[in-house]
């Protein structure tokens, strides 16, 4: 066992007096069982592990992320902002050299808030990783960054959002998505353009138990972060893939995600999802949290485990295996060209539709990336839905090229004096400026 | 007529206080080796200008069981513990005789698995064996179920003694659990020693009255219930100046206290005029317990702090060498420089000025004005040290996005100050903090003020579970059914009542009227697509507080 100790800051912000409704599954008592176990078991007390206040996102954070229509306010609650803040808070205690390591133990989660938000899908509104990470990039000069995320669902609000950014690798594990919402998460999916190979998705089949994730971590995972190198490792640490969450499939143990993040090692970990709030909740985050500690974690363990009973078939061992085999390549050797959308007048172009199943909200997207050979080039998102008229959403990335700079300030002046957008926000990652009309 | 005996580190204090004032005071030297004898003296000499017929209450503090256990004089402990699964216990036993008995008890307070009797049967003989008998009896989630630490109990019937973890504290916190039932046991023989002593020779002097003993959280509990929780007397000294200082001084305003003593200045932080408590209990020999203490913070500058020069800065302490020069000690302290500023005239005046002038010289510099950056040395490390301290404070996490929003913050704008030097650092404190300061008369005996006046403080956690049926207040050791329809009103009522009753029941003194409730909560419990019951926390006390005040000229 490790004895390396880490100092490692916990934000636990657990939003008792927030739900969705009062029977959802995200609603106020979700981490109250988390907490009693955490204190009873003195984690607060071990040397090295301090506990600390979130902070509350302002709208310039979230508006560096996301494109809100109509605006961050309409599609946010203050629990939002404190879940949110709570992850920035997380970032600036490890990039500050306060903590090694830091958990925000906070909800509600956000791995499902896409690019744009309309409202809430997946039990998500804005993306407390993406917040955070745009966040970092801005304020300490940082620029790789790696997201493994391990919750039982696939990350496709992450995914989105970092689809065109070469510059996160963006990996999921999930319960397989032809079994499970919100249905994507397949290996094709890879990557815009511009950033092939930077999203990774590894799905596994149902009953998957501690050894496909660990394998799937040591052969697929580990290898791609050693090559990309990352100056921050962030675990979007969902916790649903437990043998005795409700809404799930999967047979992962609370031993199996303190292995998992022992080995992974992340700077930052951050709550997604995991509703099994008595049986899995206290112990997976009591062995998250010794696993980032550096300290012993070899007695957590579910009172109701029984390893014989979460054992996976055989069966499931050899598509893991042809999984490991395969995986790989797609960093390695990604394909030449994205999966889907298409190629016209020097763009890329995609259209969507997104469900936004928490909130009943239907939008239709047209995506498309002015393609540049000297930067990342210039995105421009047109997004109508069940609630907004058509609005349209302008990123300019950091390090930018003086031409397509020229030509995102353009496409906004255009948009406001021509188009027929209700809303516009423009986010301008090169001049650190992000601004709305239509208000 | 309240007597108030504070048995310090260096002098024992006493006074009689009747009707706003102080009747009769002294200071006598402290005799570590016979603290009996210290407090027998300090009672006689009160005892010879008041008459002890009058006397309603005798409360004490002393450092009994806090020097055993730095000493070392304490007895062995067998601590039996049952907790499953989780952090491995290994890393927090404290003492030789630490047994893991099979058995755990899950956060709802669900028996995941039984206890093995037998096993707690074997390790009870295996401490008799080596002449252990006294235990500690501890369960991870006893607060939910206190069922595995009764039956460890029983297992030990015969011992001297036993604590049972879930009697100390309503308050979660295994490890913490474990090192206060073991530091109860651990000074029980010694404290109950004590105790029988001093209730001898204070009937012995013709004091008929009720004894309390002062605890770290500005509370008393009486002599006889502390036999039971001799933990409790630990660390009361800076509570019995923090509660001193509430007799002397109407405070009503988020305020800072400095008690300047010889080696150390212990900080207090009231808000609104109420002193802070401790969220968690306080360490012993660097465990962290459920012992409950006011939240004082004590740093290393004091009268006897040596002065001493780095970096062309002077500094003052941390270290202690003997008194002052104008004590007859060897080296200029801040007591010296005080003198030497022409601020006080404690002691040997010429020794002082002679001292800070020899080392004023050694660095070329005129001697007053060497003292005095000395004293602002100090002062502004005291105001940095308070600064940390409140930020500390203020930056205290919070659960919900009320609290959050709230972010009530303490802001203190007054400064009172106690001790030795107060009068004559007052200036600089002032113009450190931009905030007026104010010196209470009689501040050099406000710690035995303190101990005479603190009334009795208890608290007590409910915690009801309306699906499994059933309501726990563990130290109490209490359970009851409750039904499906009670819910956080029933629950704060039943708190209250429960508190006042155990009150009324160990000092008639304190009323029900101080109860209050100080964590309230409840959560629906939701299996499937329903709610199945109510999960209800609540904490009432009595908050620490002073019987009368005294009247300030």
């Amino acid at each position: 066992m490790h004895n390396d100790k880490n100092k490692l800051g916990i934000i636990f912000f657990p939003a008792f007096d927030w739900a969705i409704s009062p029977t959802h599954p995200e609603r106020e008592e979700r981490l109250l069982y988390t907490q009693d176990q955490l204190w009873e078991e003195g984690v607060f007390d071990i040397k090295g592990v301090c506990e600390y206040k979130p902070d509350v996102a302002e709208r310039t954070d979230v508006e560096r992320a996301h494109f809100c229509f109509p605006d961050v306010d309409a599609v946010t609650t203050r629990s939002h902002m404190i879940a949110a803040g709570g992850a920035i808070r997380a970032a600036r205690l490890v990039l500050e050299n306060e903590c090694d390591k830091a958990f925000a133990l906070v909800r509600p989660p956000g791995h499902h808030a896409m690019k744009v938000v309309h409202g809430s899908r997946g039990f998500c509104n804005i993306n407390n990783e993406a917040v955070m990470i745009e966040y970092a990039r801005e304020h300490y000069g940082i620029k790789r960054v790696a997201v493994v995320d391990t919750d039982c669902h696939h990350g496709d609000g992450s995914q989105d959002v970092f689809w065109h950014d070469p510059d996160v690798l963006f990996i999921s594990l999930h319960q397989d998505g032809r079994t499970l919402y919100p249905g994507s998460g397949f290996p094709t999916e890879c990557g815009g353009p511009k950033a092939l190979g930077r999203t990774i998705n590894i799905p596994l089949p149902p009953r998957t138990s501690d050894e496909g994730f660990l394998t799937v971590l040591d052969r697929v995972v580990l290898p791609i972060l050693d090559d990309f190198k990352p100056e921050l490792i962030v675990n979007s640490a969902g916790q649903d893939n437990h043998y005795s969450d409700p809404i799930t499939n999967m047979n992962f143990s609370a031993q199996g995600y303190a292995l998992l993040n022992q080995r992974l090692s992340p700077h930052i970990a951050v709550l997604e999802g995991g509703y099994s709030i008595q049986g899995a909740l206290p112990y997976v985050n009591l062995g998250i949290i010794l696993a980032m500690a550096g300290q012993d974690f070899s007695h957590v363990r579910e009172p109701d485990y029984n390893a014989e009973a979460i054992r996976q078939d055989r069966r499931i061992d050899d598509y893991v295996d042809a999984l490991c085999d395969q995986l790989p390549a797609l960093y390695f050797d990604p394909p030449s060209t994205p999966e889907d959308g298409s190629f016209s007048n020097g763009c890329y172009v995609r259209k969507k539709n997104i469900y936004y199943d928490t909130d009943g909200i239907t939008e239709t997207q047209v995506e498309s990336l002015h393609l540049c050979d000297d930067c990342l080039g210039v995105l421009k998102v047109e997004s109508k839905s069940s609630v907004n008229p058509k609005s349209l959403g302008v990123q300019l990335y950091a390090g930018a090229c003086e031409s397509c700079r020229s030509l995102a300030l353009d496409m906004v002046e255009q948009a406001r004096l021509k188009g027929d957008y209700r809303f516009i926000q423009f986010i301008n990652r090169c001049d650190k400026e992000y601004s709305r009309y239509g208000y | 007529m309240y007597l108030g005996i504070d048995v310090g580190g260096t002098h024992t204090d006493a006074v009689a206080v009747e009707n706003g004032a102080v009747r009769a005071s002294c200071k006598i030297v402290t005799r570590h080796e016979d603290l009996l004898a210290s407090i027998n003296g300090a009672l006689e000499e009160i005892l010879a200008q008041v008459d002890a017929g009058a006397v309603r209450q005798l409360n004490l503090s002393t450092t009994l069981s806090t020097n055993a256990l730095v000493q070392g004089r304490i007895d062995d402990v067998g601590v039996l513990v049952s907790c499953g699964p989780g952090v491995d216990p290994a890393s927090f036993a404290p003492g030789r005789h630490f047994y893991i008995i099979d058995g755990a008890i899950d956060h709802r307070g669900v028996e995941s698995r039984a206890l093995d009797k037998a096993a707690a049967a074997r390790a009870v003989d295996d401490c008799r064996k080596q002449g252990v008998n006294v235990f500690a009896a501890v369960t991870k989630f006893s607060i939910r179920n206190p069922s595995q630490e009764i039956a460890l109990k029983e297992a030990a019937q015969d011992a001297d003694f036993v604590t049972m973890g879930h009697t100390l504290a309503g308050r979660l916190g295994f490890p913490r659990r474990v090192a206060t039932a073991y530091f109860n046991c651990a000074v029980w023989r010694l404290y109950n020693g004590f105790v029988n002593a001093v209730s001898e020779s204070i009937r012995a002097m013709g004091l008929n009255c009720p004894v309390g003993m002062l605890k770290a959280d500005g509370g008393t509990l009486p002599l006889d219930v502390s036999r039971s929780f001799p933990v409790q007397s630990i660390f009361s000294g800076p509570a019995a100046s923090v509660m001193g200082i509430i007799a002397l001084c109407d405070i009503r305003q988020d305020s800072v206290i400095f008690d300047i003593g010889g080696t150390t200045t212990d900080i207090a932080v009231f808000a609104e005029g109420a002193p802070l408590i401790e969220r968690d209990g306080i360490s012993i020999g660097g465990h962290p317990t459920l012992v409950r203490a006011l939240r004082v913070r004590s740093i290393a500058v004091g009268g006897d702090s040596a002065l001493s020069v780095a970096g062309g800065l002077v500094r003052v302490g941390p270290q202690r060498e003997g008194p002052s020069m104008a004590a007859g000690g060897g080296r200029p302290t801040l007591t010296d420089a005080l003198n030497a500023a022409g601020r006080s005239a404690y002691g040997d005046v010429a020794a002082s000025e002679k001292g800070i002038a020899d080392m004023a010289r050694d660095y070329g510099v005129d001697a007053r004005k060497f003292a005095e950056t000395a004293i602002r040395s100090a002062v502004d490390h005291i105001h940095q040290e308070t600064r940390a301290f409140l930020a500390e404070i203020n930056e205290r996490p919070v659960y919900t996005i009320h609290e959050m929003l709230e972010d009530r913050r303490i802001v203190p704008n007054r400064v009172y100050l106690m001790g030795g030097p107060s009068h004559s650092m007052s200036g600089d404190v002032r113009e450190a903090f931009k905030t007026p300061v104010i010196v209470p008369e009689n501040a050099s005996v406000a710690n035995a003020v303190g101990a005479a006046l603190t009334r009795t403080t208890h608290d007590v956690h409910l915690f009801a579970d309306t699906q499994r049926g059933f309501l726990l207040i563990p130290s109490l050791e209490l359970s009851e059914e409750v039904g499906k329809n009670f819910d956080l009103k029933a629950a704060e009522a039943e708190a209250k009542r429960r508190l006042g009753e155990r009150l009324r029941e160990i000092d008639a003194s304190t009323g029900f009227d101080d109860v209050e409730i100080t964590e309230s909560s409840s959560f629906n419990m939701v299996s499937g697509y329903g709610t199945v019951g109510r999960n209800i926390r609540v904490k009432a006390q009595v908050k620490p507080g002073v019987l009368e005040r005294i009247n300030q000229s």
